[in-house]
């Protein structure tokens, strides 16, 4: 199909919708300009008898909140107010702006707003939390005294009751998500009802949320604590004059005992065989005095690198624990869906 | 046969790495011997060269040394005396004690040939050892200790502590390990007296023997 043919066919479809938005009919549009001119009498005559005619919900709406701020004008508030809780039945979540409306107009309102029973503002915020340790938010005003009971709907769930108190005006309430078994709410799209009754009269709201499940990121394990490095395990040692020293003290103790021990009877000792071996060992003294000394252990840096390792290990083996809690865990993520209509 | 004890050693050493051990060390190859012996008065003094050889074993806190040695020694000075070959054997048996000290145990016997230009001997050792180590691969050790119950072949006896001995060591590494550059020294002075059965007082004839010895060892 070609992208014209697509258009032909898109565009009936989406005026009505689109309409639907705007004031259509005739005998309103003119209750309209007749009250912007200030021509009440003309306005309420329109605005009835459009009331007669087919119209949508919005103009029948649009309709009534004309006839309000009419006899808002007129000062006729009980008419007025009756006017405005047509409009509040119709729209619940309808506001006027009071930088552009009469506090007469507002005054009924308000007025309209405390003679009847309906639930306004129902708001589910997007949250993501771990399953067990968190709590979605929800709030909504009810504009009566009366008992309201909050109850998610859908899915695999039924119908479950997550609030029920006797209340009026703003009231806020906790979700923890989680089935009366402590799991938590299977993933999938729930409404959110809340219903208001006083008397014989009863409202509801609802508000579509989808549950998402996810994973819960782990923690990965750490090689090395921020701000402590491993030290070298040896150092050289500074030079020093031992190792020859040593020698000549090892070989100047052979000779000397040679010479002690030696018999008298037999004439002086030979020191030759002594001698060789003794300025062997002084030599290689005296070669290790110049080389540059062997790394020795360092038993501070050791004992430190020891005790860094310890620390990781034991950190690491807190970290392993709290991933395996983690991967038994779900991370829920509510999200609010668009709503359909208002209550009833 | 200086020339055959070389070849032997460079055979060993191409052969070697295959046979090194992990936990215990050995090492063994030829000596060049010198010394220096005197008996009973200075006018019998010797002085001789030759040939030996040492293995070392070193196995935990236990390790021991063997010395094989022939010297040709020679009358020194003006005399009349006629040369001699001295073999000898000397065993150390130690045990490593603490810090440098290990204690020692061993034996030596020396055989005279012929058999009447010296005295042949044997005797046990026991002693101690001290040894450092100079830097990387070079070790040095100085021990001495006394002769029990010598044997001479003339005959003879000692006091107690008649006989003494004292030593003078010497390790270098090479080749990374597997070769040993080792010098040795020993020193043994008996105190030695005869009695020819007539009643009079025992006579001294003192034995002393210098002795160095310098060589290579192949380690395994």
């Amino acid at each position: 199909m070609r992208r014209s043919t697509w258009l032909l066919v898109a565009v009936p479809l989406l005026l009505p919708r689109l309409s639907a938005q705007t004031v259509q009919n005739t005998t309103l549009r003119r209750a309209q300009q007749a009250f912007d001119n200030l021509d009440y009498r003309q306005a309420l005559s329109a605005a009835h008898s459009s009331l007669r005619e087919r119209l949508s919900g919005y103009e029948r709406a649009r309709a009534y909140e004309l006839l309000g701020f009419t006899y808002s004008g007129m000062d006729s508030i009980l008419k007025a107010v009756d006017a405005f809780k047509q409009v509040v039945l119709i729209e619940p979540e309808r506001e006027l702006d009071p930088n552009r409306t009469s506090p007469k107009a507002l005054s009924a309102f308000q007025v309209a707003l405390t003679q009847i029973l309906v639930i306004r503002q129902l708001r589910v915020d997007s949250v993501q939390f771990i399953g067990g340790q968190g709590n979605v938010p929800i709030r909504y005003t009810v504009t009566q005294p009366s008992r309201v009971v909050a109850r998610v709907t859908g899915g695999s769930l039924g119908s479950m009751r997550i609030d029920s108190t006797v209340a009026n005006g703003q009231v806020n309430i906790r979700w923890p998500a989680r089935l009366p078994s402590g799991d938590p709410v299977p993933a999938g799209s729930y409404s959110v009802i809340v219903e208001a009754s006083v008397g014989q009269n009863s409202f509801s709201a609802s508000q579509p949320i989808r549950v998402a499940h996810g994973t819960v990121d782990t923690l990965p394990h750490l090689t090395s604590l921020p701000g402590y490095e491993y030290l070298p395990e040896t150092e050289i040692p500074p030079k020093s004059w031992r190792p020859v020293g040593l020698g000549f003290v090892y070989a100047g103790v052979a000779l000397a005992g040679t010479s002690a021990l030696s018999n008298g009877d037999l004439g002086s000792p030979s020191l030759r065989e002594g001698t060789v071996i003794g300025l062997g060992i002084v030599a290689a003294g005296f070669v290790m005095t110049l080389k540059k000394p062997a790394p020795e252990p360092a038993r501070g840096n050791i004992l430190y690198n020891q005790l860094l390792r310890e620390q990781i290990a034991r950190r690491n083996a807190e970290i392993a624990q709290e991933n395996t809690r983690r991967r038994q865990q779900v991370a829920l993520s509510v999200v609010p869906l668009p709503r359909a209509g208002g209550g009833r | 046969m200086r020339t055959t004890a070389t070849l032997v050693a460079a055979g060993a050493l191409a052969v070697m790495p295959a046979c090194r051990l992990a936990a215990q060390h050995f090492s063994v190859g030829p000596q060049i011997a010198f010394g220096d012996y005197r008996e009973t008065t200075s006018d019998l003094h010797f002085r001789g060269a030759g040939l030996g050889a040492k293995a070392s074993v070193l196995w935990k806190k236990f390790s021991a040394d063997v010395w094989l040695s022939k010297i040709n020694y020679k009358p020194h000075g003006d005399s009349a005396l006629a040369d001699f070959d001295a073999s000898e054997v000397n065993v150390q048996l130690r045990y490593f004690i603490s810090g440098p000290f290990s204690a020692e145990l061993g034996f030596m016997n020396r055989k005279a040939d012929p058999e009447f230009e010296a005295q042949s001997m044997g005797a046990l050792t026991a002693g101690a050892q001290m040894s450092h180590l100079l830097g990387p691969g070079v070790r040095m050790a100085l021990d001495g200790g006394v002769l029990f119950g010598p044997k001479f072949s003339g005959g003879g006896s000692i006091s107690p502590l008649g006989a003494v001995r004292l030593g003078l060591g010497l390790t270098v590494d090479a080749l990374k390990g597997r070769l040993h550059v080792v010098g040795d020294y020993e020193f043994q002075s008996v105190s030695r007296k005869t009695d020819d059965g007539s009643g009079s007082p025992a006579l001294p004839a003192p034995i002393q023997q210098s002795l160095g010895r310098i060589g290579l060892a192949i380690a395994f």
